[in-house]
């Protein structure tokens, strides 16, 4: 029988994997959690692929400044685990939907932040960086791994909890349409 | 800027996730989800590998880190961890179904 899988974002599961002052709870994301489970989706964990990288101490950053081939083959490396489960499970003809962030230059699906002219000393004061339309760096080397594995990509939404303007109903409705 | 993470991580077999969400999600945990049986081999060794980083990096910046294994990836997750000369982790302690709806009302 087939199943409702939705693949989520390291930190929806675990918001300790989060930049620091980046965390909204103590433990998990519950309002994407509980509709999850409400709807009887089976969640699938995505690994973190900056925490790997730069750390738990890493500081807040942008699209440009992880945009580098060296960061993109770690996402890459990351991506085709995260490929072989999708594809499990696009054989057993499940429903696969994807779940990002759409503040983070990784795991942005709809938005990614940007600012071209971050660099050097980390003192940006206010931070002004601007969300551009855009996948994050490890939701493009998915897309493309799932593209050389002849998977079509799943759909999906990001949520925005840390945009200024974040609207809860807004983004509960576009999670129930992602999830209907 | 306030920041209320837990700073406790359970690791969690993926065939005991729906059973322990609730639990863990009440006592502040985040969780790392194992992967899911019936991966190709080298496919799962690579998934607890990168789920073993995500782990030393959290013990390396004193996180509380926890196992709640289902005997499918706990050694290879221990092996890993090893590599990375990190200790095998705690067990979680999963706690009992409440038995107060037994008790007679008085």
């Amino acid at each position: 029988m087939s199943k409702r899988v939705a693949f989520i974002a390291h930190c929806l599961l675990n918001q300790n994997a989060k930049v620091e002052g980046g965390a909204k709870r103590p433990g998990m994301w519950e309002p994407v959690i509980d509709l999850l489970r409400e709807r009887g989706y089976t969640i699938r964990q995505m690994p973190c692929p900056e925490l790997a990288f730069g750390g738990a101490r890493r500081f807040w950053g942008v699209r440009e400044q992880f945009d580098t081939p060296l960061y993109r083959r770690h996402c890459r490396r990351l991506a085709r685990l995260v490929a072989a489960v999708i594809e499990q499970h696009a054989s057993a003809g499940d429903d696969v939907v994807l779940i990002g962030v759409d503040s983070s230059p990784t795991m942005g699906v709809d938005f990614t932040p940007s600012a071209p002219h971050w660099s050097g000393r980390p003192d940006i004061g206010e931070d002004d960086s601007m969300l551009v339309r855009g996948d994050g760096i490890f939701v493009e080397e998915l897309k493309a791994e799932l593209a050389e594995r002849g998977l079509p990509v799943p759909r999906s939404t990001g949520i925005r909890h840390w945009f200024a303007d974040y609207d809860p109903d807004e983004e509960l409705r576009r999670l129930e349409a992602l999830l209907e | 800027m306030t920041d209320p993470r837990g700073r406790r991580v359970a690791v969690v077999a993926d065939s005991l996730l729906e059973t322990l969400l609730d639990e863990l999600a009440g006592g502040g945990f985040g969780i790392i989800q194992l992967p899911p049986a019936g991966l190709e081999r080298a496919t799962a060794a690579a998934w607890v590998e990168q789920a073993a980083e995500h782990v030393a990096e959290f013990r390396r910046n004193g996180y509380e880190v926890v196992l709640a294994d289902d005997g499918l990836y706990g050694a290879g997750l221990a092996e890993a961890l090893g590599a990375l000369g990190v200790p095998p982790l705690p067990q979680y302690a999963i706690q009992p179904p409440s038995t107060s709806r037994l008790t007679p009302e008085t």
